[in-house]
């Protein structure tokens, strides 16, 4: 028996729960899916802020531009506009829906720098933003009594003619396959850092959205573009806020020396990400580790105890427990970690796909406002700018369009694999195909890059996706099966990183996050513009499409 | 690196007796319970089940009862129990429903936290921008926003064990989240809905929430606060706000507790009832038969020196 709505999301972070309040509050029937409960989504990790030009000496021009720099000119400048201008009023409806926010001295909303930006325009609550807004957020479904299928799995988006017509998703905690019918579905999955081995990303990251568009026929955009958050906790890749940074914490090499000076001499610190995490390597790679080991030191014992415990308490709680290190008295040991996805779902600016019926919003979507590299505090910001667009764009799109059926047969489809994957007694496992991915697309496909190694990457993957068809399971229960659910988010992480490999390996020049040895310099010439990843039968059919630019001309980037 | 044995709690609907499984893991320094658990279900059993997504203490997940404790698989280090303990022991929180095996029903949970309306009442024509709140008012908020709501407190929770209607120790943690936001428009409304039965007046102060929130929330000290705002509010028609009255006027008239006078303070004309009389009559019969007069305390004059303080108006620090 379907369930059908008007509008389905998929996905219930910041982006997913922003969508479905505003679809709700313009009249639309709506039905959430979440493969996690709502509050557990990886949204309430993210810590330093949100940014908004909210002061009278700051305006919303200057985010744009500093967006549009940041993005190493590849994100499209009328996007990237909108996501600035709609900033300050999204910073206050959180307010309004009970949000806290730190003040300053004189009352106002505190903010702090970022990096890549001329001024200090993140706002925040201590090192917590995400959870606070996440919560918010979720506060107001119950409020606004929105239906959440906590803990179904989408495994399968639905069409019909072309258009999305809803999605198959998997209940967990029964093991029964439902079809979802909708005439408008927004996928708000989020990232898929967990391509990587080293990553600040949850379990759960697993770009499941991204790779349900993909085998259904939409397109995606920009996927070679992986961000690599400069400081992850060293080992475990946990993340560190850069609002430490912001604060006023130092990176030192194994000299003690804040090397950045060499890199970044007016940012220091406070470089772009892309800037910051290449130094962080370049240091470890040139054998300026600590000890000799691939990580260096963030120094925030200058702060004061009392600054670091308001301002920055869940990177002390997490640096005790994950590294056993007080920052209160001792450096935190750091290293990149793969952390943040620019690609995605291609979407207009209001979240539509170029799949009629089809929206997407937040990390999942590529709109594109971040092009070659976001800023921090820019991705809460998305979450919020273009869940409600995106949310407001479905509802509209929902009165005007007629479900169509076309379920049945993906159903039968999904439930023919999952119980072959249930009864099979003999194969590969799981495990041993996601670490062999791991340490390919960290080796080979990470912050630095050349020709050779990601020609081999995409190998490899192909290599894996074959001896995917014979994994094992070996769990048949269907109730909450963990080895389940890790075998069907396998098949998206290859999928997905097969594209972020393609695209890696055909754009020969360097911009932003992708940065190649063979290939220095930027080429404005034949590179500017968006790599877009089709599914052709078994194939990565690859098309491009022109950056939009509306302002500003693309300049050398330097801070 | 150490051989480790691991009792795990298993049930399912095809093996529903509980039990416990032992797996015997090679645990290295720094690895925490939750990759204990990923080594079983990688490396032994692809059958077990339990919840975990962030493994950075954030998402709450991954709340279990390990070595008798409820707390985070993903930031409690393993080797240091195995050292302190001799083993590991997961099972799952208590004070709800097993789904299977460490996964446990969450909706025992969502029900209540849902049933404190958890979200802001606006006023009618709210500002802009909303007015800052006071330090302290601000740090017992920013306390009870930080909850991650893992369950661990409801696991714990001594009253929930013996009295299901009882909201527990998340949920009212989250209802002084807006009974004390100062921009929240329906404070009284609130305390009123959260001294009926299974609210604020049903917990026994075990501490025990306290004890092991991983966020370090302290729900008690939220139900504390609620506790006296209710009655400031003039909320006092209620067994638990009376109990609270009356042992406090004992105390201030004789320096100590009047057991007598408090059971009859409280209950009120309810005393009366035939169930209450019938306890207080056996209660007599065993010996029990306190009095209802008592001598003033020797100290009586320092006792009102501390209630005097007590009762002072709050200086913020």
């Amino acid at each position: 028996m379907a369930v059908k709505r008007d509008v389905l999301v998929i996905g219930a972070g910041l982006a997913g729960m922003r969508a479905a309040l505003e679809a709700k509050a313009r009249g639309a029937q709506v039905t959430v899916l979440s493969k996690v409960h709502p509050v557990r989504s990886h949204s309430g990790a993210a810590q330093g802020g949100i940014n908004a030009a909210i002061r009278p000496e700051d305006n919303w021009e200057n985010h744009w531009f500093d967006v549009v720099k940041g993005s190493d000119y590849l994100c499209d400048q009328d996007a990237a506009e909108i996501l600035c201008k709609e900033a300050a009023e999204n910073i206050y409806e959180l307010d309004r829906m009970g949000c806290l926010w730190t003040r300053d001295e004189k009352g106002n909303i505190a903010q702090r720098p970022f990096g890549g930006q001329g001024y200090a325009r993140t706002c925040y609550i201590a090192d917590m933003t995400g959870h606070f807004i996440q919560h918010t957020l979720y506060e107001q479904m119950i409020k606004n009594d929105i239906e959440v299928f906590e803990e179904w799995y989408a495994v399968s988006l639905v069409t019909a003619n072309g258009h999305c017509t809803g999605a198959v998703a998997l209940s967990i905690l029964e093991g029964r396959l439902e079809y979802f019918q909708a005439k408008a579905t927004i996928l708000a999955t989020g990232g898929y850092a967990r391509t990587y081995r080293t990553t600040s990303n949850a379990i759960a990251n697993t770009g499941d959205g991204v790779a349900m568009a993909f085998r259904a026929g939409a397109p995606l955009e920009d996927m070679e573009f992986m961000q690599f958050h400069p400081t992850g906790l060293y080992g475990v890749g946990i993340l560190v806020t850069e609002g430490a940074r912001g604060e006023g914490a130092y990176l030192l090499n194994g000299q003690g020396e804040r090397f950045m000076k060499r890199y970044a001499p007016e940012k220091m610190e406070l470089a772009p990400r892309d800037i910051t995490s290449r130094a962080i390597q370049t240091e470890i790679d040139e054998g300026r580790g600590i000890d000799g080991k691939p990580c260096v030191h963030l120094d925030l014992r200058h702060l004061g105890e009392k600054r670091i415990l308001e301002r920055l308490p869940q990177i002390t709680s997490l640096a005790k427990s994950f590294v056993g290190v007080d920052p209160v008295k001792a450096p935190i040991p750091i290293q990149p970690t793969a952390h943040y996805s620019m690609g995605g779902v291609a979407t207009d600016i209001d979240g539509q796909s170029p799949m009629p019926g089809l929206f997407a919003a937040g990390e999942c979507a590529c709109v594109s406002v971040h092009g070659a590299n976001r800023l921090g505090g820019n991705s809460l910001l998305e979450t919020v700018v273009y869940g409600r667009r995106a949310g407001r764009a479905a509802a509209a799109f929902s009165k005007k369009a007629t479900a169509a059926d076309g379920g049945d047969e993906t159903l039968r489809r999904e439930e023919a694999f999952i119980s072959g994957l249930l009864k099979r007694e003999a194969g590969e496992s799981v495990a041993r195909l996601r670490t062999e991915l791991g340490d390919t697309m960290t080796a080979k496909v990470g912050i630095f890059r050349n020709g050779p190694d990601m020609a081999a990457a995409v190998q490899k993957i192909r290599e894996l996706k074959k001896r995917y068809s014979g994994i094992l399971v070996g769990n048949g229960d269907r109730v909450f099966n963990v080895a389940l659910i890790e075998a069907l988010e396998l098949g998206s992480l290859l999928d997905v990183a097969e594209c972020i490999a393609i695209g890696a390996v055909t754009r020969t020049e360097s911009r932003g996050a992708h940065s190649r040895r063979d290939h220095l310099t930027r080429d404005d010439a034949n590179w500017l513009k968006h790599s877009r990843f089709r599914k052709q039968g078994d194939e990565v059919a690859l098309e491009y499409r022109p950056v939009r630019i509306t302002k500003f001309p693309p300049q050398e980037r330097k801070y | 690196m150490v051989e480790a044995k691991v009792k795990v709690f298993r049930k399912s609907t095809k093996d529903p007796k509980a039990h416990l499984d032992v797996f015997h893991v090679d645990v290295r320094p720094a690895q925490t319970v939750l990759d204990v658990l990923h080594s079983v279900l990688y490396e032994k059993d692809p059958t077990l089940s339990f919840r975990r997504s962030c493994r950075s203490a954030i998402c709450g997940s991954c709340a279990m009862r390990i070595n008798g404790r409820s707390r985070l698989a993903c930031n409690t280090q393993a080797l240091e129990l195995v050292e302190r303990d001799g083993h590991l022991l997961i099972e799952p929180l208590k004070n709800l429903r097993v789904v299977k095996d460490l996964a446990v029903d969450m909706s025992g949970f969502w029900k209540p936290l849902k049933a404190v309306k958890p979200s802001l009442i606006e006023p009618k024509d709210p500002p802009k921008v909303s007015k800052p709140i006071p330090g302290r008012e601000f740090d017992n908020l920013k306390i009870v926003g930080d909850c991650i709501m893992c369950s661990a407190c409801l696991s714990e929770c001594t009253v929930k064990e013996v009295d299901s209607s009882y909201l527990g120790p998340a949920a009212l943690a989250k209802a002084y989240r807006f009974v004390g936001d100062p921009r929240d428009a329906a404070t009284k409304s609130r305390l009123e809905l959260y001294s009926r039965h299974g609210g604020i007046w049903d917990c026994d102060t075990c501490l025990m929430c306290n004890e092991v929130c991983p966020m370090g929330v302290k729900p008690l000290d939220a139900i504390l606060r609620m506790r006296e705002a209710a009655i400031e509010h003039g909320l006092v028609d209620n067994s638990g706000a009376r109990h609270a009255l009356a042992f406090a006027a004992t105390v201030e008239r004789t320096g100590r507790l009047n057991e007598a006078r408090t059971a009859i303070g409280s209950l009120g004309s309810g005393f009366f009832a035939p169930g209450n009389l019938s306890i207080t009559a056996r209660a007599f019969l065993k010996g029990k038969r306190p009095r209802l007069t008592s001598h003033r305390l020797k100290g009586h004059k320092d006792v009102m020196r501390l209630i005097e303080i007590v009762k002072a108006p709050r200086r913020s620090p």
